[in-house]
């Protein structure tokens, strides 16, 4: 039986770029299982799948379920796993709490105790994030972080918390663990598929719906593309020398931009446009958290439904905002040589081109109609 | 050249007759939050006008009452400066006898005029602004002290606003109760309750018909870059600043904008907001006299009069307590 690899969470955003990139660099056989509650959820996103990879059809193979299930993985015969990359998760940072701990860390433990499983397992790899060290300011290390925060969000916490039960409940398994930064775009050209918290609020400023910004201007922001994350993570686990490693899939401090960089940078990027700058919409004002939680509390109650959801999305992660983080990547250069450092000002113009262009995803990019 | 002390000296408002609490309106159809929302945002009554009141009813007894407060005398005031915030307010004919005879007349029977006529102010010349919305006020104060300052022979302008929702209106705009009302006060170079000093203004007509969350989305920069700009031209910084009494709206509002200011938010005065709500572009004078009558201002303190208006329009009146 060849050997196969497994991605939980394949029909999201790091799954599908890691099902690609294996299909397209590999000859492995693909367990894609997807989260899908009902039969019909599952055939709807097998089908869709199977449209995405036709030309890989005899080597992938589905599964499904959910997280929240007593055995999520009991379709899959563990003999036959030679990999596991666990990237189901939920990713917003306003998940539930009890919703983060059934999906996030009992789902991680349910993952690795099937992994326990899998006799010819060589890999088990941990997609999370840098700030699964929660509200710690300073030095993020490649290394294990206190699982007792504190945190800004039920996300990061359940992040932090399934890492730890890895290290520490798994000692057997040949774990790894990627911590990804917060993804602005698929690669450097700026598209964007997938839209989060750092899409939403640049629509708000973009269009004067909110002028305020919890942070400081001198806070680092690590943002990188779906691409540069899930080429390294595939580098690593190709280079087969992954065990019990802890990769923070990031560049350093210096080339972080600051809060402040960033939003001189999209507003002079807005001011591009001819609307934009005809409403003389101002850059935003840095706030403190009480003012910006006073703030969202009153927009809340009063605003319409697109101001609502993006401040949603912001308050969990404002704290944040305000932490100067210094992430470390010495072990991630040292296992991927060629780490690319992005030219983050490049980076944010296309990434904001894009927005702009297509109207946050709503209209396709110009010349990429069908003809 | 030195130029005169100007003076805010009088002041007189008027409400609506019909004084109503906020659960009623609401449940009669006149707001568009629930009651529970604008409970939060610090509003609790306001007043309308009944039938038989009109807009310029409202002024006459802000005048009145601004004149039987004494100090003013009639022959002294050379100017009358007439604010709305609604353009239907500035003209009391009735559409319908322009539509029957055609004749423009019945759209220029002003309420400036009446005032004028009714209170025996032969020496006022008349005055109209009425595009600034709820700044307004706030517009005819930066006009007189320009007037007053740049024309010797002018003793006293009459500055008011006056206004009263169309029937069928909404008494909520923008997340505001609203209140029909009417403001007015005596701009003098004769001395008075405090001194005028500067007055700042920024407009942005390409928002002229911002929605509710544009208008709200706006308010926050730009309140914070009209009085950034008024201190910096005068050279202060908001920790001169004692006082800031500015419009009746969401009480976190100015929460938020006091802490962005770092200014402490108990100096920021709005002892009319409960039972008001926003008159309109009368609040920052109604306010001021509530809180100088309480004898909370001593001389010398720097109190700050902002107002955000339609247009959009950002206003900040910048007064030294006499």
């Amino acid at each position: 039986m060849s050997e196969s690899v497994l991605i939980t969470g394949a029909d999201g955003y790091f799954g599908k770029l890691l099902t690609e990139k294996y299909l397209s660099h590999t000859d492995n056989r693909m367990l894609l299982w997807v989260r899908a509650q009902d039969r019909t959820e599952y055939d709807s996103k097998c089908e869709q799948l199977r449209k995405t990879y036709a030309v890989h059809k005899n080597r992938i193979h589905f599964h499904g379920g959910d997280l929240q299930s007593l055995e999520p993985f009991s379709t899959i015969n563990p003999s036959e796993v030679k990999a596991i990359v666990h990237t189901a998760a939920i990713t917003r940072f306003n998940v539930e709490e009890s919703l983060a701990n059934e999906v996030n860390r009992e789902g991680t433990r349910k993952t690795a105790m099937f992994a326990h499983r899998c006799r010819g397992l060589e890999q088990f790899a941990f997609i999370s994030t840098i700030y699964s060290s929660g509200l710690a300011p300073g030095c993020v290390s490649e290394t294990a972080v206190s699982p007792t925060g504190p945190f800004a969000n039920h996300y990061e916490r359940s992040k932090s918390e399934a890492e730890h039960l890895i290290q520490t409940q798994f000692p057997d398994l040949p774990w790894s663990i990627y911590r990804a930064a917060t993804i602005i775009a698929d690669d450097d050209s700026g598209k964007v598929v997938q839209y989060n918290v750092f899409h939403n609020t640049m629509r708000l400023f973009f269009h004067g719906l909110i002028s305020l910004l919890p942070g400081y201007h001198t806070t680092p922001i690590y943002l990188t593309t779906g691409r540069s994350t899930i080429d390294s993570i595939f580098e690593i686990l190709s280079a087969q020398q992954t065990q019990q490693s802890i990769y923070n899939l990031c560049y350093g401090r210096d080339t972080a931009m600051t809060l402040g960089e960033l939003i001189d940078r999209v507003f002079n990027n807005f001011a591009r446009d001819p609307d934009f700058h005809k409403k003389r919409i101002l850059k935003p004002l840095f706030t403190d958290l009480d003012a910006f939680e006073s703030l969202a509390s009153v927009l809340k109650g009063l605003s319409g439904a697109v101001v609502k959801q993006a401040l949603e999305s912001i308050r969990p992660f404002a704290q944040q905002l305000f932490i100067e983080k210094d992430v470390a990547n010495q072990q991630l250069l040292c296992a991927t040589p060629g780490y690319p450092i992005p030219d983050m000002p490049v980076l944010i113009d296309n990434v904001i081109q894009h927005l702009m262009q297509t109207k946050w995803g709503r209209e396709t990019m110009p010349g990429n109609q069908r003809q | 050249m030195t130029l005169p002390d100007i003076y805010i000296s009088n002041i007189g408002y008027a409400l609506g007759n019909i004084r109503q609490t906020l659960e009623f309106s609401h449940v009669n159809g006149l707001t568009y939050s629930s009651t529970e929302l604008l409970t939060d945002s610090g509003f609790h009554f306001h007043h309308m006008c009944n039938a038989a009141q009109s807009t310029y009813d409202l002024a006459r007894a802000a005048v009145d009452n601004l004149l039987t407060s004494g100090g003013t005398g009639c022959e002294s005031i050379h100017g009358i400066l007439y604010a709305t915030c609604l353009t239907c307010n500035g003209n009391l004919g009735a559409w319908q006898d322009f539509k029957q005879s055609g004749d423009v007349k019945h759209l220029m029977d002003f309420p400036a005029s009446h005032l004028q006529a009714d209170f025996g102010l032969e020496n006022a010349f008349l005055m109209g602004i009425n595009q600034t919305a709820c700044t307004s006020l706030l517009s005819t104060l930066r006009t007189a002290k320009a007037l007053l300052s740049s024309e010797s022979h002018l003793e006293q302008l009459l500055c008011l606003t006056a206004d009263r929702f169309p029937p069928g209106a909404k008494y909520e705009q923008t997340y505001n109760l609203i209140s029909d009302g009417a403001a007015a006060c005596v701009v003098s170079r004769h001395g008075g309750r405090v001194k005028i000093l500067d007055a700042h203004h920024i407009s942005n007509g390409v928002m002229a018909q911002a929605s509710d969350d544009e208008t709200a989305g706006f308010y926050f920069n730009y309140s914070y870059r009209v009085i950034d700009e008024l201190l910096k031209r005068n050279q202060l910084s908001i920790n001169d600043i004692d006082w800031i009494v500015p419009q009746n709206t969401n009480i976190k509002a100015w929460e938020v904008l006091s802490s962005i200011l770092r200014f402490d938010y108990q100096k920021v005065l709005t002892p009319t907001r409960e039972d008001i709500g926003h008159c309109i572009s009368g609040d920052n004078i109604i306010n001021l006299k509530h809180a100088d009558d309480n004898g909370t201002f001593q001389p010398g303190d720097k109190i700050l009069l902002p107002m955000a208006g339609f247009g959009l329009n950002w206003s900040c009146v910048l007064l030294e307590k006499v």
